[in-house]
């Protein structure tokens, strides 16, 4: 899989649960289902804020610690865009299912050292903050997360967004980035070896696919598709996934 | 009504422009009305904490974000379909949606309820009711029985009948005033024009109740049929997003079937 694939989403696939959404982009496709504000359980319940549950579910098999790992990472990044306070005593579930990924995960991967998956992250985190869009669930705002690694090339360094699993084995480092639609760095996770001035670098190129300045103004469509900033834009596709999903809502209007 | 309606999602700057203010000096001025949707950070800024359409009133002053869920947040004098899931000794306890936090309704807040005659209500017994108390730190509180006259205007206790799952949005234009203009809902009309005697009851939460009446030839009792094809329609319209014209479709073809 090469990342010049758009990335593709559908809101409201599982019509039982509160919110739902399914999204695929650089071979992985994930299926999240959000239901919330419910009943928390006696053990998570806080006195002043909503519990997130995130339950990360891989595509083949039942879910270890590497899924634990990310469920933990994607819980805290999650639990600072949704309005907790709005909800006290209360949980927020969001389960993710892994459907399809660019790796084999048939094979059995026996992990030398406990590694996160990081091309993974992206996909996870974004159909959560789509299923989470979709239930209604109210947030303080938007985010959006890009993988990027840094392969070495030529005795040169590249940087390399959405990597695939080939470039992720070769690469230095691999980092994943969210920023929020205010612009905020809501996540950084970094593996591998690399200077300040390369996490500088990958931290300037997400930040151009995350938070691409969106033009506001009816009839400036995006001007920029020419020259390739090295990526999607995630915050003009997000807009326009929902915008779908609301006019199709308010159709009566 | 405001004729521009832009797409908003959590945390976007709304333009002031859009922000209604209180143009007429006449009247007093009114405070700005924040509806569902949005959320007041101190001092001036005004922010959608759900993806939506923000809609703007001037005349009225207010402003909200009209979207779509299926999770319903109670609200004080919203009307909603409660399902009795136990007694206690002054209270009901009641649901309003799955997996939440119980609402009360106590014993008394029937019309003419007196600790002797107040309504048996087991377990499963549905009841239209008012939300009294709406408040995150707490369990809601519902009534039967408007407080202030002590009449029931309608709420109270549902016999019979069957209860379809909508859409919140759905319930809400069912609920308008002027459903058929502003909510673009007829379908209930025209079942009825089609000579089907039925009840209904909405529930802002996301329920609808449909009874049948005993019908012209003096046939007691519900029935089934109707209520089947009332409810039918209704989720259809729901969740296949019909238009008036559809709903016309609908409806002819669903009283075609049963026939």
């Amino acid at each position: 899989m090469t990342a010049s694939t758009l990335p593709e989403a559908a809101l409201g696939v599982l019509p039982r649960a509160d919110g739902s959404a399914k999204y695929s982009h650089a071979g992985y496709t994930v299926t999240a289902s959000v239901n919330g504000p419910i009943e928390a359980q006696r053990r998570d319940e806080h006195p002043y804020e909503a519990h997130v549950d995130v339950i990360v579910r891989p595509a083949a098999g039942v879910g270890g610690t590497r899924e634990r790992h990310l469920e933990s990472i994607l819980q805290s990044s999650l639990t600072q865009i949704i309005l907790v306070k709005n909800f006290p005593r209360s949980l927020i579930q969001v389960v993710l299912q892994v459907e399809d990924t660019p790796e084999n995960d048939y094979v059995n991967t026996k992990l030398v050292q406990a590694s996160l998956n990081f091309a993974i992250m992206p996909a996870l985190f974004q159909t959560s903050v789509l299923a989470l869009l979709s239930a209604g669930v109210p947030m303080r705002a938007t985010a959006a997360a890009t993988a990027v690694a840094v392969v070495p090339e030529d005795g040169a360094k590249k940087i390399v967004v959405d990597p695939s699993p080939r470039q992720i084995e070769i690469a230095q480092s691999v980092h994943v980035l969210a920023f929020t639609s205010q612009e905020e760095l809501l996540l950084a996770e970094s593996e591998g070896d690399f200077t300040v001035k390369e996490w500088d670098d990958v931290y300037e190129t997400a930040q151009k696919i995350c938070c691409r300045p969106a033009s506001t103004k009816e009839g400036m469509e995006m001007v920029l598709d020419e020259e390739d900033a090295g990526g999607p834009d995630m915050r003009h596709f997000l807009r326009s996934t929902l915008e779908s999903k609301v006019t199709a809502d308010l159709h009566w209007k | 009504m405001a004729t521009e309606r832009p797409l908003v999602l959590p945390g976007d700057v709304i333009p002031p422009s859009l922000i209604p203010t209180s143009a007429n000096p006449n009247k007093k001025q009114q405070p700005l009305r924040l509806g569902p949707g949005l959320r007041h950070i101190p001092p001036s800024d005004i922010v959608p904490t759900v993806a939506g359409q923000l809609i703007t009133v001037p005349h009225k002053n207010s402003m909200w974000v009209e979207y779509n869920s299926s999770r319903y947040t109670p609200t004080p004098s919203d009307l909603v379909i409660a399902t009795i899931s136990r007694s206690g000794p002054d209270f009901y306890y009641a649901s309003l949606s799955p997996y939440t936090a119980n609402a009360t309704l106590p014993h008394l807040s029937f019309e003419g309820a007196t600790k002797k005659t107040r309504p048996q209500l087991p377990p499963g017994s549905l009841v239209y009711a008012r939300v009294t108390l709406a408040n995150k730190h707490m369990d809601p509180e519902i009534e039967c029985v408007s407080s202030a006259t002590g009449k029931a205007d309608g709420l109270g206790p549902l016999k019979d009948g069957m209860v379809f799952d909508i859409s919140l949005g759905f319930a809400r234009r069912l609920l308008m005033a002027r459903s058929k203009e502003e909510g673009k809902v007829e379908v209930l009309e025209l079942l009825g024009e089609e000579g089907l005697a039925f009840e209904t009851a909405v529930g802002r939460n996301g329920k609808v109740w449909v009874s049948g009446a005993s019908d012209a030839k003096g046939n007691e009792g519900v029935n089934a049929k109707t209520v089947v094809v009332v409810g039918r329609a209704l989720q259809e319209t729901d969740t296949k997003r019909l238009g008036v014209e559809q709903q016309r479709k609908l409806v002819k073809k669903l009283v075609r079937e049963m026939r």
